[in-house]
């Protein structure tokens, strides 16, 4: 049972969060042409890595978005971010 | 009879005296004993029988580490299968019965099965009964194999108690070093728990009765125990850490007493030290399983713990250096002990009826009890919980605690650390976040491991009977790897879990395969470390809390008309109002057709949507267009998801400008609410948008019928029915409390949604009654309403869709072409897939005059010699209304086939329909303003 | 569908306090509970509680999200966007137990990882499984949770309360 951080709430029990997506995807802007390959790779692909990863989560408590950092294989935390705070960042 | 108590010694209150009964005969023991301590003090050696040869067994080891006294336990009429003799404490009046034996373990009626043994070999079930099938054989086999056998009583109040608490250190493990590092880190003013799972902490202190820092080992280690307490410390004892989980947090099972279930701690931990200490191995010989073969550590436990001798000839075979103090302790207590080399010779047991000595080599030595030690064994399941490393010790021959995971750390027998003195030190420094100074160990083994190719059955498994002609006969057949072998001969995953077995399992890998042992590894650790009951893990989470149903305002009201409640969604609501569904259900229909209907909507979403972006912010998450609905007007729409399928359904008004009320359907509102903030908060300006989830504070009852809105009138609301067209939302008041009317239809008739907040429901509800009786009007359950819905064709996301269904195919195509702001799900809707001109759509099928209501789910298929399915059924009902049956259905081609006749077919019968439109009441609507 | 009816205890209003080993559960009626959310609502609103705060007072206001807060007993409001907040009245969405006695931290704990070493800026949370709203009010302890989810906390508080 991990202890995940919340930007806003600090640190709380896994059971409060909520895997949302990898961030770093766009929506694209859909008044305009977008061709099959580009919305299908916005839908499915997912990156998955080993090791040191950046996700969205949500804390479900309080509805905060946040981009965390954390190890995939040993499961340690490096950090989050509001994706408020952070909106240039947390998108790369 | 071999084992005997001695006067003096150990830790029980021979002042006391505890009756007992095992397999029918009495006994009596002290407290302080366990079951199987109390046996052997009185002289019983067959304790069980083994699971697959019914071979008969005595105690092994003396506490979680014995794979053979397992008993089936009955006190006070509570019974528990599956006992561990030697870990369950001994209470007065107790009935234990040895599993897997019958009448008794001493003389076992399947005791012959051992002739057989030969053909018993690992996979003899699985090669054997293959043919023709398994499953002809598995029932028999399956009652023949297994241990306890539960007697399927539940006992009163057996719920585990479970909390959550925090530490800076826990300390797994109170002998010498647990105790020695609790202490220290208290005293720095950590704040420790140390757990021990003994009643009495001091691990294995007793077992040769050596001082401890010149103190007697009791006084030692109350010294201890009243240091670490006067510093802040906690202890908690007879209590289990049975598992590591992420980010320090430790499962810990605190023993009740019998028959109530243990309490479960969830320790969150800084830090935690794992003092788990060391556990003898057996050593691999002919006939090693027999009774009197025992652990040189386990009987030292029983000598210092429980002051019983278990034998009075003893012969010790040892390969290491732990066994002088305790071959000392046995001889001060009285028994004639007589040393010798394991390797000396081949060994083989020698027994009759009784175990009566050992030959090794070509020298035979009489005696009645041999203590076999083969080396320690670190116990470090928790460290491989929690992810560290073992490192392989050749000195040591035994894998030792490697690369340590976060925030733990090992001391003592458990890190390899197996004299007193280091250990100390080791255990104090750690507590204290040092590192020890390496202190040169004293403890010597020669190593020995089973050897391939020897005579004789030698046991590595006892509990599931494998030996180390099964491990032959998994490497001949290529079972090699450990987590294969341990699958193929069932060895490790006995009640014990490998506690015994493992190492000499892996070790015999090993030599067999000329690899050495590190190469060839261990399995994996998983918690828990010993058995615990599942009541641990759900605690008060049964019956109705398992997964509790949200709750009416009205529930009361309900059950006082007669509601059925049943279980929609997650909600407990009326299903029919009345003691026969059926008659129920078509009375409620024709009620709410020809009079009126009233029924409980409260769980119908009320999400507010407000702030400047709100209306450009519902636009984006509806497939509909919502930025031009005026205030006081409702449109009805779909919410997708990104891939184009339906989300959820339902109205929304806007009650203002700046403000919306979304009404999702009743199992929705969470995960709609969830979307909703996520999309807020990413691609949106969440300071402009604010979502309001209002649902628990409402209550809404529905009036609907052609005498829905007289009935309304009488109400004293404040509200002009005159001017109030379908698909619009007056508010006004109720009783002093704000009320909103909608005008919105699931039925198909005219209808009245009527919102206030929960507090003021109980009054409207007697108010409508009141109201509505000189209209006979009838409360409506959800089956009613099913049926009134689906005689208009209205859809129920989730009954009617499923994970394909997109808006078009329900025949709303509109806004596919023509929206042009974006949209959630917008590209998705102009895939191919959603192009495919075969899409299943959403089609009403009539059925010939008498035919009987069709299944929901038959499908429907092509005729011909392959027949496809082409679709299926997802409502049916028989229509009061209509006096007919009914059916809603998703069809390739569903809409250019209006008129078709169709073949049905459901587990194995044939049925016809023709394909129509969804609705089958009212096409023209006329009735929503009768 | 099946007919459960016998299967779920009738909810009852709860009136009745419950009482245990060092607590007692009691209901809490408030006059009014409003959720308002705005940018700026936790500036301009510096007293709403998180965890471990207190919150004093018959009126008192908890911080909920970055950008909301519960106001307990406060001044009647109008519903809706006023140019500045969001405001919706919640009084009956939210059943309010309060939790006295030495060991009523003792109790919560059963169903929450909490304790003071970890604060909170928030004071909702997830608590026997279910979304409450958790707070110090003087010596006691209140739990605010949604009406319909009332009866299932109630019922394993007090299941809680014969296992401690």
């Amino acid at each position: 049972m991990q202890l995940f951080p919340c930007p806003f709430c600090g640190l709380r029990n896994e059971r409060e969060f909520h895997y949302m997506a990898e961030p770093g995807k766009f929506r694209p802007d859909t008044s305009s042409q977008i061709s099959a390959e580009d919305w299908a790779a916005y839908l499915y692909d997912t990156r998955n890595e080993k090791g040191r990863v950046r996700e969205i989560w949500m804390h479900q408590t309080c509805r905060e978005l946040f981009v965390m950092e954390r190890d995939s294989v040993t499961m340690n935390v490096l950090g989050s971010t509001s994706l408020r705070a952070s909106a240039g960042e947390a998108a790369e | 009879m071999s084992g005997t108590r001695i006067s003096k010694g150990g830790l029980i209150d021979r002042s006391t005296l505890l009756r007992f009964r095992f397999d029918g005969r009495d006994f009596t023991g002290h407290p302080g004993d366990t079951l199987a301590s109390a046996l052997l003090a009185s002289g019983v050696r067959v304790m069980g029988r083994s699971f697959k040869y019914h071979r008969p067994r005595g105690v092994w080891g003396a506490w979680f580490d014995d794979p053979n006294a397992v008993f089936n336990v009955t006190l006070k009429g509570d019974e528990l299968p599956n006992c561990p003799a030697t870990t369950t404490p001994l209470v007065d009046g107790m009935e234990a019965r040895a599993v897997n034996a019958w009448p008794n373990a001493e003389s076992d009626i399947k005791g012959g099965l051992d002739l057989f043994h030969r053909w018993l070999g690992a996979g003899f079930y699985y090669k054997t009964f293959m043919w023709p099938d398994w499953h002809l054989f598995e029932p028999s086999i399956r009652k023949m194999a297994g241990l306890g056998a539960v007697d399927g009583k539940v006992i009163e109040g057996y719920v585990a108690d479970q909390l959550h608490d925090h530490c800076d250190l826990l300390v797994a493990g109170g002998g010498a070093a647990g105790l020695a590092a609790a202490r220290a880190a208290a005293e720095a003013g950590q704040a420790v728990v140390l757990v021990d799972d003994h009643a009495t902490l001091g691990g294995g202190l007793y077992q040769g009765d050596e001082p401890v820092e010149g103190e007697e080992p009791r006084q030692w280690v109350a010294t201890q125990e009243a240091a670490i307490r006067a510093a802040g410390g906690r202890i908690l004892s007879s209590t289990t850490v049975y598992g590591i989980y992420d980010h320090g947090l430790a499962a810990l099972a605190e023993d009740r007493g019998f028959a109530r279930a243990p309490r479960l701690w969830r320790m969150r931990a800084r830090r935690i030290l794992m003092a788990t200490g060391a556990m003898d191995r057996p050593i691999t010989f002919a006939d090693n399983d027999r009774p009197g073969v025992m652990s040189l550590q386990g009987a030292a436990e029983f000598l210092g713990r429980y002051g019983v001798l278990v034998g009075r000839k003893i012969a010790v075979l040892s390969n290491n250096s732990q066994s002088t103090p305790i071959v000392a302790h046995l001889r001060a207590a009285g028994a004639e002990v007589i040393e010798a080399d394991p390797d000396e010779g081949t060994l083989r047991a020698l027994d009759g009826k009784r175990l009566s000595g050992v030959q090794i080599g070509g020298r035979k030595i009489d005696c009645d009890t041999i203590l076999a030690s083969g080396g320690l064994t670190p116990t470090v399941h928790l460290w491989r919980h929690a992810g560290g490393k073992l490192d392989w010790s050749a000195e040591k021959a035994a894998f030792v605690p490697g690369a340590a995971p976060q925030g733990m750390v090992a001391a003592g027998a458990a890190n390899g650390t197996f004299d007193l003195d280091p250990a100390l030190a080791e255990a104090r420094a750690a507590a204290l976040g040092n590192a020890p100074e390496t202190v040169a160990t004293g403890y010597r083994i020669k190593p020995l491991w089973p050897q391939p190719g020897a005579k004789g059955r030698q046991w590595i498994d006892f509990q599931h009977d494998v030996t180390l002609k099964d491990v032959e006969l998994a490497a001949r057949e290529n079972y090699v790897s450990v987590e294969h072998l341990k699958r193929y001969t069932t060895l490790g995953m006995a009640a014990d879990q490998g506690k015994t077995s493992n190492m000499a399992g892996l070790a015999a890998m090993a030599a067999i395969q000329g690899r050495p042992i590190p190469e060839v590894g261990t399995t994996t650790f998983r918690p828990p470390f010993v058995p615990v009951p599942m009541e641990l893990y759900h605690g008060t989470r049964r019956g109705q809390l398992v997964n509790p149903l949200k709750r009416l305002e009205l529930e009361a009201q309900h059950r006082q008309a007669g509601g059925a409640m049943c279980e929609y969604g997650g909600w407990l609501r009326p299903g029919w109002y009345g003691p026969d569904q059926e008659t129920a259900i078509r009375a409620e229909v024709l009620a709410a057709r020809q009079a009126a209907g009233v029924f409980d909507g409260s769980p119908l979403g009320k999400i507010e949507v407000m702030g400047p972006d709100a209306a450009a912010f519902v636009n984006f998450i509806y497939y509909n267009t919502i930025s031009t609905l005026r205030p006081g007007h409702i449109r009805y729409g779909f919410m997708l998801r990104e891939n184009g399928l339906i989300l959820d359904d339902g109205v929304v008004a806007r009650l203002g400008p700046d403000r919306f009320l979304i009404s999702c359907s009743s199992s929705h509102v969470a995960s709609v609410e969830l979307m909703l903030e996520s999309w807020r908060q990413d691609g949106n300006d969440p300071d402009r948008i604010f979502v309001h989830d209002t649902t628990p504070h409402w209550a809404t009852l529905t009036l609907t019928g052609p005498k829905a809105q007289q009935i309304v009138a009488a109400l004293d609301t404040g509200v002009d029915l005159d001017d109030f067209p379908h698909m619009t939302l007056r508010e006004g008041q109720f009783d002093g409390a704000p009320l909103r009317i909608a005008r919105v239809s699931f039925t198909g008739d005219a209808s009245y949604e009527l919102s206030l907040r929960a507090g003021k429901a109980g009054a409207l509800w007697q108010a409508i009654m009141a109201a509505g009786a000189p209209h006979d009007l009838r409360p409506v359950g959800v089956e009613a309403l099913s049926v009134l819905r689906a005689e208009k064709g209205f859809i129920m996301v989730g009954k009617d869709t499923d994970g394909e269904t997109m808006p078009h195919d329900l025949g709303f195509g509109v806004p596919r072409q023509k929206k042009k702001a974006a949209f959630v799900g917008d590209r998705a809707l102009h895939s191919d897939t959603a192009n495919a001109p075969d899409r299943r759509q959403l089609v009403g099928l009539t059925l010939p005059e008498g035919a009987l209501p069709l299944a929901t789910g038959a499908h429907i298929v092509t005729t011909g010699p392959k027949p496809r399915s082409i679709g299926f059924v997802t409502s049916s009902y028989f229509s009061p209304t209509l006096n007919r049956p009914i059916a809603l259905a998703l069809l390739e081609h569903g809409s250019e086939r209006m008129g078709e006749r169709v073949t049905l077919r459901h587990m194995g019968q044939t049925a016809t329909a023709t394909v129509s439109a969804p609705c089958a009441l009212d096409p023209e609507g006329e009735r929503l303003n009768a | 569908m099946r007919d459960d009816s016998h299967k779920w205890d009738v909810p009852q209003n709860f009136s009745a306090p419950l009482a245990g080993p060092g607590v007692t559960i009691s209901r809490i009626i408030p006059d009014r509970q409003t959720l308002i959310s705005a940018p700026d609502i936790l500036a301009r609103t510096p007293g709403a509680a998180g965890w471990p705060d207190r919150a004093a007072g018959d009126s008192y206001t908890l911080c909920l999200r970055r950008d909301r807060v519960l106001e307990v007993n406060g001044p009647a409001r109008t519903d809706g966007w006023d140019g500045q907040q969001a405001v919706s009245d919640i009084t009956d969405g939210l059943t309010i137990f309060e939790i006295t006695g030495p060991r009523a931290m003792e109790l919560i704990r059963r169903g929450a990882e909490i304790s003071d070493a970890l604060p909170s800026r928030s004071a909702v949370r997830q608590a026997f499984g279910l979304e409450v709203i958790l707070c110090r009010r003087q010596d006691a302890l209140r739990l605010h949770v949604a009406r319909t989810e009332a009866q299932a906390l109630r019922k394993q508080l007090a299941d809680h309360i014969t296992l401690m």
